[in-house]
């Protein structure tokens, strides 16, 4: 029971990174319709970034969020400006064209920090690194911990600005119907700028978290974006509350699976991605769809 | 008395539900074999719906569909194709980089008939006549006018070697000219030995071409029967006016 | 001589095939291995473009299947088989693999299934390099005396004229049409009766068995692989740059993806400077097609063609048939 208590808790606090790192692919996915592979390697980005300045500021990682994080959401502005609305939009769905777009992207980054930083794993230590806090028993890290609490005031954050203000209520209708949008009066080009720089600027919050959690190389990023992805399929693709529920669910399965299986630690990958295949095979509308299907089945007519 | 024969097609309480939405409500009937058999009912009835629930590009909730005989409901969309039950698209999509003739070639390779080689040329050369297509064999379909591209659309259908052919709206966008020509297509077709459905928005199309109808209202069947009667049906008629007819009674 | 006047492709394909088949006798060591890199290249650009290019289903997974064909060939040689022998066992794992990995996967539509691909690669990878009797990270070694650089060139070259072959007249037939109506619209193919799924599988395992001989090729001349190499996700992904930079869905776009990117890797082998930036070259590649000419350099071609002035009979023809 104790285990079991420590597991969960463990799971709650990656939760929370999880979904700081899928809301951005969902956002741009919502309002655009892309998947954003560059997202990878964006957080990768942000990681060396977060890390450059603490290697040569000694700023902590998690203050240079507060840098870091409006500093990518104008990146991610730009790349749409300059790359991403040359795209074509398919009715159909994600186009190959976009797909492989920012595949290329992504490739074309990791080089970057190649070139910048070199190869080698990098990661930050701080005066806190290898402090944890007991509660219920358990040890809790003080880095996870704090993790979890900036990716709740950021999604607590991102959800104020989709309910309460105008761009988030303009967000929300792209997301749902573009063209009615823009009978609306919204101007979906804007938002789409918008939209991306924010996926932008919370993939680069979850890469400075992830920093101060993991060694990375300019290679990470892979695993991370294959669990994304993973999240907001479970999730349902455009529901904002179900990428939170993806994010837990996944959380759950590996924690578990690592504390009570022994399939080790390398195969944690193939966790996510046997999840995230399954999911699109078996419930492609993700846990809503599921739910539905669900809710029929026991409210027959 | 003639023993009464089995309907080539029997659609029996087929429901379909999109998540929240009932699109299709217990709709049954039968159609027999060579006859025109029309569905008609106001936009959203749920008409294109049943054909997708008929040719298995849609799973129907519940109910069953029989095509002499044999139960359709689960299997895929070729293997319906495969064994006669086809249908056109009231949205039309050909192949648009490949030529009209490779377009009906596919029909002919993997249709019903699965012919090759010279056969295959040969029915490609027949359907490509039968819908007035020959001249256009090797123009890329993207290029089509509409009324090219309807023709089109029946010719892949008919390509497949059907015997129940289920036409949605092939007169939708044509001219009166245009409209009189599908006309006699239909009756062609169904004279060569095709049992037609016909989903139809042009009252008067239906009404000359239709054996019987069936009318469909919010996914439920209204009325079914010859043109004349289901034609005069208030019900039917009040259907497809909507409110007006609550405003005539109210003063 | 009646089959070059109608298909005049033809000839430089044999020119092609020629120039290849005589090498060995009028050029040196060097040029030979570059002949044999850019043959395997081929080998896996051609038999991707099946699936990817003609059918439309971008997967990023190849690796797996080169190295299924390579890990056989290895294995068994060391269990005393001849060599050659465990080339079509390779191809057979290849192909049942690709089946199991396409059953579910080809549910996907895409997009989905290309990132479905990437998982499959990177779980084959991590795997390989976890169990035991693959040798584990370190990779494993042919027997020795096993080498003869002239059958291996042969072989190499032998396999790409062969894929080439297989693939051209693939995509003539009833499997090409059915291929090409699954790209353009899978639901309008399976509404004239295609069977979309097993139409994907069956082109799923072909070119997957073509890629392992490849990879099986590759191990025997090689001597030695190691997971790292031939798993590796760069492999993956240089077979999808190859026809998507040449022009996926036509012949020749492999060909020449193959022909740029053997030549890229030389040039890139030999300057450091240019090896740590391939991934901006690869990247920037993709960017640039995907942007400017998705259908590649034969996109380009066909283009620039179109725009040259023609003889007016067949616009006429056209225009006489219209209405």
């Amino acid at each position: 029971m104790q285990k079991f208590v420590v597991v969960a808790l463990n799971s709650l606090l990656t939760a929370g990174l999880y979904a700081t790192m899928s809301y951005g692919l969902a956002v741009i996915y919502g309002v655009m319709r892309i998947i954003n592979l560059a997202h990878a390697g964006l957080m990768m980005l942000a990681a060396y970034a977060t890390w450059a300045l603490n290697d040569r500021f000694a700023l902590d990682p998690f203050l240079s969020m507060v840098v870091v994080a409006p500093a990518f959401f104008l990146i991610g502005m730009g790349l749409y400006a300059t790359v991403i609305r040359f795209l074509p939009r398919s009715s159909t769905g994600p186009s190959m064209q976009s797909l492989l777009l920012l595949f290329g992207l992504w490739l074309v980054l990791q080089n970057l920090a190649y070139a910048i930083w070199g190869g080698d794993t990098q990661s930050i230590l701080t005066p806190y690194t290898m402090e944890s806090v007991r509660f219920l028993g358990g040890r809790y890290g003080v880095p996870q911990i704090l993790v979890f609490g900036v990716s709740i005031v950021s999604l607590v954050g991102l959800n104020l600005v989709l309910r309460r203000t105008f761009l988030g209520k303009a967000i929300r209708a792209v997301t749902q119907n573009r063209d009615a949008a823009m009978l609306s009066g919204v101007n979906a080009g804007q938002i789409a700028a918008v939209a991306f720089g924010i996926g932008t600027a919370f993939a680069a919050m979850a890469g400075s978290m992830l920093s101060t959690l993991y060694a990375f190389t300019p290679d990470f990023g892979r695993s991370f974006l294959l669990k994304a992805f993973c999240i907001i399929v479970l999730g349902g693709m455009e529901s904002f509350t179900g990428v939170a529920v993806g994010a837990l669910v996944l959380a759950f399965v590996e924690n578990f699976a690592s504390a009570y299986t022994s399939i080790p630690v390398s195969f944690q990958d193939a966790i996510s991605f046997t999840l995230l295949v399954v999911v699109l095979v078996a419930a492609p509308g993700g846990l809503p769809g599921l739910w539905r299907m669900l809710d029929r089945r026991v409210v027959a007519r | 008395m003639p023993a009464e024969s089995a309907p080539i097609l029997a659609v029996s309480l087929v429901s379909k539900r999109f998540g929240g939405l009932l699109a299709l409500d217990t709709v049954s009937f039968e159609v027999q074999a060579g006859e025109i058999f029309s569905v008609i009912g106001p936009n959203g009835a749920g008409k294109t719906t049943l054909f997708s629930c008929l040719v298995g590009a849609v799973r129907p909730t519940t109910g069953s569909v029989r095509f002499r005989g044999e139960e359709m409901s689960g299997l895929r969309n070729d293997q319906i194709v495969n064994r006669g039950l086809v249908r056109t698209h009231q949205i039309v999509k050909p192949f648009r980089d490949m030529t009209v003739a490779d377009n009906i070639r596919v029909g002919v390779l993997f249709g019903r008939l699965k012919l090759r080689g010279a056969k295959a040329r040969e029915r490609v050369d027949e359907v490509l006549g039968r819908t007035q297509l020959v001249h256009r064999a090797q123009a890329k379909a993207g290029v089509l006018s509409i009324g090219e591209l309807k023709r089109l659309e029946i010719a892949r259908a008919l390509a497949t070697g059907p015997e129940v052919l289920c036409l949605d709206e092939v007169m939708g966008g044509l001219n009166p000219a245009e409209i009189q020509q599908a006309m006699v297509l239909v009756r062609a077709l169904r004279d060569s030995g095709l049992t037609i459905l016909m989903i139809e928005h042009h009252v008067h199309a239906v009404a000359g071409l239709s054996d019987r109808l069936a009318v469909l209202n919010f996914g439920k069947k209204i009325a079914e029967g010859r043109p004349g009667e289901v034609l005069r049906d208030p019900a039917v008629v009040a259907a497809y006016l909507g409110d007006e007819s609550k405003e005539e009674a109210r003063a | 001589m009646g089959v070059l006047r109608r298909h005049p492709a033809l000839v430089p394909g044999l020119l092609f095939a020629a120039a290849l088949l005589l090498a060995p006798a009028l050029a040196e060591r060097g040029t030979l291995n570059d002949l044999w890199n850019m043959a395997f290249f081929v080998v896996l650009a051609a038999a991707w473009n099946l699936l990817g290019g003609f059918a439309g289903q971008v997967s990023l997974g190849y690796s797996a299947f080169v190295g299924i064909g390579a890990y056989s060939t290895v294995l068994l040689a060391n269990a005393g088989w001849s060599p050659w022998l465990t080339l079509p066992v390779g191809a057979l794992l290849s192909a049942a693999f690709s089946v199991v990995v396409g059953l579910p996967t080809f549910r996907l539509r895409g997009p989905y299934f290309t990132i479905a691909t990437i998982g499959v690669g990177e779980a084959v990878r991590v795997i390989a390099s976890g169990l035991d009797f693959t040798g584990g990270s370190s990779g494993v070694r042919m027997p020795p005396a096993t080498f003869d650089f002239n059958s291996n060139y042969y072989a190499m070259v032998g396999l790409a004229l062969a894929t080439l072959a297989l693939v051209a007249w693939l995509q003539q037939n009833a499997f090409g049409l059915a291929l090409e109506s699954i790209r353009q619209d899978i639901d309008g193919a399976e509404a004239l009766g295609v069977n979309s799924t097993r139409v994907k599988l069956e082109a799923h395992a072909i070119s997957s068995a073509l890629v392992a001989v490849a990879g099986s090729l590759y191990a025997i001349n090689f001597q030695y692989i190691s997971p790292g190499s031939i798993f590796d996700f760069r492999l993956s992904l240089t077979i999808v740059l190859m026809p998507i930079v040449g022009g996926m869905g036509t012949l020749a776009g492999p060909v020449i993806g193959a022909m740029l990117f053997s030549y890229l890797q030389i040039k890139l082998l030999a300057s450091p400077a240019l090896r740590d930036s391939y991934l901006f070259i690869y990247g920037g590649l993709l960017i640039v097609v995907m942007l400017f000419e998705p259908r590649g350099i034969m996109g380009l071609w066909e283009r620039l063609w179109s725009r040259l002035p023609r003889r007016r009979s067949p616009a006429i023809a056209e225009a006489r048939g219209a209405g």
